[in-house]
């Protein structure tokens, strides 16, 4: 299969803000792994701090293009399903956008952008499934926009029993606002049961 | 793919350990070959050393 680079997000303002998020949060010994890691931007920079890095990655030109270009291990699939280890550091771009169904455009690049009618689709699901997957003391960054509801994806944190704090935000030209949330086990209500 | 992440990597469909049938590969790295889950036998390929962990209907 040939790449085909129209079918790629490449590295834009919410990569790079994930990017200075995730550089301050790293550590040398971190087991980490980034969900969605499109073009490897993300992983390729905290691979300069830490050695292990894997991504999980749905589409196969991103895919591709993040191991063959920018040296990232990566395996296709769907959000957590094809992995049953524990990591230190958790790391997602969120497809964010809120998307009617007549507004999907059937391609690869949808699965970067489109978060469903509310937005939160992918990110409800990814919350759900990430406590598992986290060590005990894992920490994940998340990466979304105000236009996906940051009070309602603090309510999806709460019932998981996680702690969510905006680390990094940004705002846009147009208004909008990048927002990464830095989520970790609410070690204090795990006591309490 | 490296070797090394065969322990962290499970069937996206029932979570079971895979069986690894390797056709090229080095010390590290696996390039071309195939994992099998142990649990329910479907069989996922690895391909210029990226493994499809997607049922096969969404490959």
């Amino acid at each position: 299969m040939d790449i085909d680079r129209t079918q790629i997000y490449f590295p834009s303002d919410d990569t790079y803000l994930l990017i200075k998020a995730a550089r301050s949060e790293v550590k040398p010994a971190d087991r980490v792994l980034e969900i969605g890691t499109g073009s490897g931007a993300v992983a390729k920079s905290v691979s300069e701090v830490t050695p292990d890095v894997l991504a999980v990655e749905i589409n196969p030109h991103a895919a591709k293009y993040a191991h063959e270009v920018n040296g990232i291990e990566v395996i296709r699939g769907d959000l957590f399903d094809p992995i049953c280890g524990e990591f230190d550091l958790v790391l997602f771009n969120a497809p964010y956008l809120p998307t009617d169904p007549e507004e999907r455009i059937d391609d690869w690049l949808e699965y970067a952008l489109d978060g469903g009618p509310t937005g939160r689709e992918v990110v409800e699901r990814f919350i759900h499934e990430a406590p598992p997957h986290l060590s005990t003391v894992g920490r994940i960054l998340l990466l979304i926009s105000s236009l996906t509801g940051i009070d309602d994806v603090l309510k999806i944190c709460q019932t998981e029993a996680l702690i969510a704090l905006v680390v990094a935000e940004e705002k846009q030209e147009d208004g909008e606002i990048l927002y990464v949330l830095r989520i970790s086990r609410d070690l204090c209500s795990l006591c309490k049961t | 793919m490296k070797r090394r992440i065969l322990d962290i990597i499970c069937c996206p469909v029932c979570k079971g350990k895979f069986m690894l049938t390797e056709m090229e590969g080095n010390d590290t790295e696996i390039m071309e070959g195939l994992l099998t889950c142990t649990a329910c036998k479907r069989v996922y390929p690895i391909s210029s050393g990226i493994a499809n962990l997607l049922p096969e209907d969404q490959r």
